[in-house]
Formats: structure tokens, sequence, C-alpha cells
């Protein structure tokens, strides 16, 4: 897993049909305070399920990739059929 | 999953079975300095000025957002290799997934869907972007 900071939303009409209906965050890899350190660090889409339209640009966010990703899209064993490689897990309050 | 621009293609004649039929891009991913600069990204300086949605076309940066600093040097994207699953064009902008999850996304798109497995996969094109919106952090 890893820490990053939300800066922003893309969409898209033309994608895979198990992508419909998800909320895509662009999260910048960085647990920096330094606002110039997230220009150039690793910018990450990930799947929005634990906001509900209230996360914001510059919450810091924990993301999880692989498995993990789909494991907060889709709790459980049975899960291999999610397209998700990366999911915002949770949002960081403190640390 | 990444955002990045297509910049070209792969060709091969000799490959797996799995993976004829698809076209291989050539993808570079942006980072959040590219986007701040890019023409159809949404950008804005200001928290308070923030909003979501669908607002297709917007004007670039503001001019009174301050100058972004240059590059470090040792920053320089290498571009990723990915099947092609939308008919995405060199040009567009476009969402691609990893691992498990793009061979999830290769077949369940693979038309017909194909005997072999496609194993060697390992990052395919989702989605083409229509539009992008992000906030500079610390502004």
């Amino acid at each position: 897993m890893k820490r990053g900071i939300l800066v922003g939303e893309v969409w898209a009409s033309r994608k895979v049909e198990q992508l419909m209906g998800r909320s895509l965050k662009l999260v910048v890899e960085t647990a920096s305070a330094d606002a110039d350190a997230a220009l150039y660090a690793p910018l990450t889409v990930a799947i929005d399920t634990i906001g509900g339209g209230t996360s914001q640009p510059g919450q810091k966010v924990l993301l999880a990739f692989g498995s993990g990703a789909r494991n907060v899209i889709e709790p459980g064993p049975h899960n291999r059929a999610v397209l998700a490689d990366a999911a915002i897990a949770l949002f960081v309050d403190g640390e | 999953m990444f955002v990045g621009k297509v910049v070209g293609t792969v060709w091969s004649s000799v490959k797996w079975p799995g993976m004829t039929g698809h076209k291989l891009l050539l993808v570079r991913p942006y980072h959040l300095a590219d986007l701040l600069l890019h023409p159809q990204a949404q950008a804005q300086a200001t928290q308070a000025q923030a909003t979501t949605g669908a607002a297709a076309q917007a004007a670039s940066l503001p001019a009174k957002s301050p100058a972004l600093p240059p590059a470090p040097a040792a920053i320089q994207s290498e571009a990723v290799v990915c099947i092609d699953l939308l008919d995405a064009g060199v040009g567009d902008d476009v969402i691609v997934a990893f691992g498990h999850a793009a061979r999830v996304a290769a077949e369940s798109e693979s038309k017909p869907p194909t005997s072999a497995p496609i194993t060697p996969i390992d990052a395919a094109v989702v989605a083409v972007v229509d539009g992008i919106h992000i906030v500079r952090p610390g502004t």
C-alpha cells in the first residue's frame, strides 16, 4: 500500500464494461508535504468506492494495489473477475 | 492504473497466440506537472474554485497560478507497451490498467473469445479519456 494525495478525477465514455459506474480519481504517490514534490511523483488512477462523492482534492489517502485493490471493490475470494489494480483503501486522518 | 498519452505503436509477427488480433500501443505516463499544462485538463489554482463534473473543455492554467519548477533531470517516464482494447490512436489520452486487471479486460474484450490463454498481457488500455479535472496541491 502507498500513501498519496488526491489531486483530481478523470472521466471517459469509451471504456471497458467493467469500469462502467466506477469513480476514477487521480492520486499522486507522495507522502511529502512539499507541494512541488507532487508535480513529478508517480500519478495513479485509482477507483474510489469509499468516498461516496465526498472526497475532495488535497485529501490524503492510502492506495491498495493488485488483489488488495480488488478486495476493496469486492471483498472475498471470488473476486478475480473484478477489474481493479489500484483503489483508495482509506482516507488518512493523521500519521 | 495510470493516465498517459499514446505516443506510438509496436508490431510483431512472431508472438504468443493469445496476443493475435490486438494492436500494441506505446503509452507515456503523465505526471501532475504535465496535466497542469494540458489544454484538455481543467486545472484550477485554488481549492475554493474547485468544481467537479463534466465541464468538457476548460481554459488552461489560470495566469495567476505560480510557475511550475523545472522537471528534475532523472524524471523521464518510460513509455509502456500495452494492448489496445478500444481502438485508441496516437495522440489520444488513455487510462492503462496493469497486471491481473489488464488480463480481465483483455479476456472480456476479445472478439471472438480466443481459446488460447492471454497470460503474457500485463498492461491494457481500458479507457479513452474525455476529460480531466485537477487541483494543484498546496494551493
